[in-house]
């Protein structure tokens, strides 16, 4: 702040603006100024829940959020009528192969919770089993504690968290979940925990671990894209990167997905990024050849561009 | 100790005010310390007459650094002191004269960090304008200093004729501001000024 108001200064001093333009600027305008640049670069909550819906498939992690946000808004306004409210519990297990959106819906949801004023920050802070677990007695509670700090007023989000329970009896995962269940009820009014892994290494876990699964109500299964979901999302990308998609790119985009789809990483978005990164690549390579480049030929991304697997 | 900013336009007797409420308060002779822009200080004590005849004029921007003085002032059963720093006057728009805009800006740059603001009105100032208005830079003042706690507003120059009209004026337009009609010159007023000041300190 200082520094600008130096400039300002400067600015009288070499008059070029008026002693009350510059009053104006340092003393009256200063307060008024910040909270309008505030507003600016906040989007508002239909902003935030439109780029939700956006979101290719997911319906029922929409449908979740939407059920959510009402229950929200109809428990403040219950408080308000002096009416009794249901205690807003907001800890969440996320259930899904890698690359299902499970991260993009964790972070518009703290933003989603800013807006709603569940949450003071909003922000997410991503970690991993490593993280949270020490290599010594006693070590794990402080790593623990230091993760939540810096998560608080935002959602901690715990990926592969079932790699927690791994280690066996000798392992510190156990402590640290012990001590995670412990600052979730700390801080409860200011913290949500998202557990985040595999199906099936999620189910163990939460079995394994009776108290858990109590503890986070909402559950939610991020389902394998379909083919013509991650075309849809593969266009978008595109798109996003000012190139387009010509209808022989698309076949033999369906192509490999559908090949893939036995395997285990079948519908991934983060598959398809890779394949529209690479051919991106490959397009450039092409095009590099050839003497006369047009505007289209910049633009379409073509059959022989989209390539499964690279080698080098 | 609390720093106090006199702060006006140009001529409408800051430093006359300095001098004689430091008279006022019983000292006979004063301490001043100028700053000058490009950082010196220079101490000077000298009695309240010579300062009168050495410091204020009836000329513009007389006052081209901003000088302090020490104060102490009866606080309930004690005192407290006080350092009263006067400035060079403000004035409307862009002042032809570098020096000037730069002596502006030293006050500008303390007015930032002053506890309390004591802001001068020339009231006889009114019957000079047309549209019968204060100036925009001490309408900005006010604007500023309503939301500080430390603002004290001086209607300066009840000596002079049609002066009545500019406190009612003052008094209409700024209802929700503490207004204290003095003369520096003849001290007048000066007894509601301490009860204030000694208020805030």
């Amino acid at each position: 702040m200082k520094s600008y108001n130096k400039d300002i200064y400067q600015l009288y001093k070499l008059g070029k603006i008026s002693l009350n333009n510059t009053f104006n600027e340092v003393f009256i305008n200063k307060n008024k100024e910040t909270a309008e640049s505030s507003i600016e670069k906040d989007e508002s909550l239909d902003d935030i829940m439109n780029e939700l819906r956006k979101l290719v498939g997911l319906s029922n992690v929409k449908k979740l959020v939407e059920e959510i946000s009402a229950f929200i808004e109809i428990q403040e306004k219950r408080e308000n009528e002096d009416l009794l409210t249901e205690p807003i519990v907001l800890h969440m297990v996320f259930k899904g192969n890698p690359g299902t959106g499970k991260t993009t819906v964790a972070r518009l949801l703290g933003k989603i919770f800013k807006k709603m004023g569940v949450l003071d920050k909003g922000h997410l802070i991503e970690i991993e089993r490593a993280d949270i677990v020490g290599e010594y007695i006693g070590h794990t509670a402080i790593k623990v504690r230091q993760q939540v700090k810096r998560a608080l007023g935002g959602i901690l989000f715990i990926d592969e968290a079932y790699s927690l329970a791994r280690g066996g009896d000798k392992d510190f995962g156990k402590e640290a979940i012990d001590a995670l269940v412990k600052s979730m009820e700390d801080n409860k009014n200011n913290l949500i925990l998202i557990l985040a892994g595999y199906d099936r290494e999620m189910e163990l876990f939460l079995r394994t671990n009776p108290g858990l699964k109590s503890r986070f109500p909402i559950h939610v299964d991020f389902n394998d894209y379909t083919v013509a979901e991650l075309v849809k999302i593969a266009k978008i990308m595109a798109q996003n990167r000012e190139y387009k998609l010509t209808s022989g790119a698309i076949k033999k985009l369906e192509e490999i997905l559908n090949n893939k789809s036995d395997t285990f990483n079948s519908g991934n978005a983060r598959l398809v990024r890779n394949i529209i990164e690479r051919s991106i690549r490959k397009q450039a390579v092409r095009l590099k050849k050839s003497n006369n480049i047009t505007k289209d030929d910049l633009l379409y991304i073509r059959r022989i561009d989209i390539v499964k697997e690279d080698k080098y | 100790m609390k720093n106090a900013l006199i702060i006006g336009q140009t001529n409408v007797g800051k430093t006359l005010f300095m001098i004689n409420f430091a008279s006022f308060l019983g000292f006979k002779k004063i301490l001043l310390k100028i700053s000058y822009k490009d950082g010196k200080l220079l101490n000077k004590e000298m009695s309240i007459e010579y300062a009168k005849k050495y410091l204020s004029s009836k000329d513009q921007y007389k006052t081209e650094h901003l000088q302090s003085i020490k104060l102490s002032i009866p606080v309930q059963k004690g005192k407290k002191e006080i350092k009263i720093y006067d400035s060079s006057g403000l004035t409307d728009g862009i002042h032809p004269d570098m020096k000037i805009r730069e002596s502006i800006l030293q006050t500008l740059a303390f007015l930032e960090d002053s506890d309390i603001i004591i802001h001068l009105i020339d009231i006889s100032y009114f019957k000079s304008i047309k549209n019968g208005s204060i100036s925009e830079i001490d309408k900005q003042l006010i604007t500023y200093g309503k939301g500080k706690n430390g603002y004290i507003l001086l209607a300066n120059k009840t000596d002079l004729p049609e002066s009545h009209l500019g406190i009612k004026y003052l008094k209409e337009n700024f209802k929700d501001i503490l207004i204290i009609p003095i003369s520096a010159l003849y001290k007048k007023g000066f007894e509601e000024v301490k009860k204030n000041v000694s208020i805030i300190i």
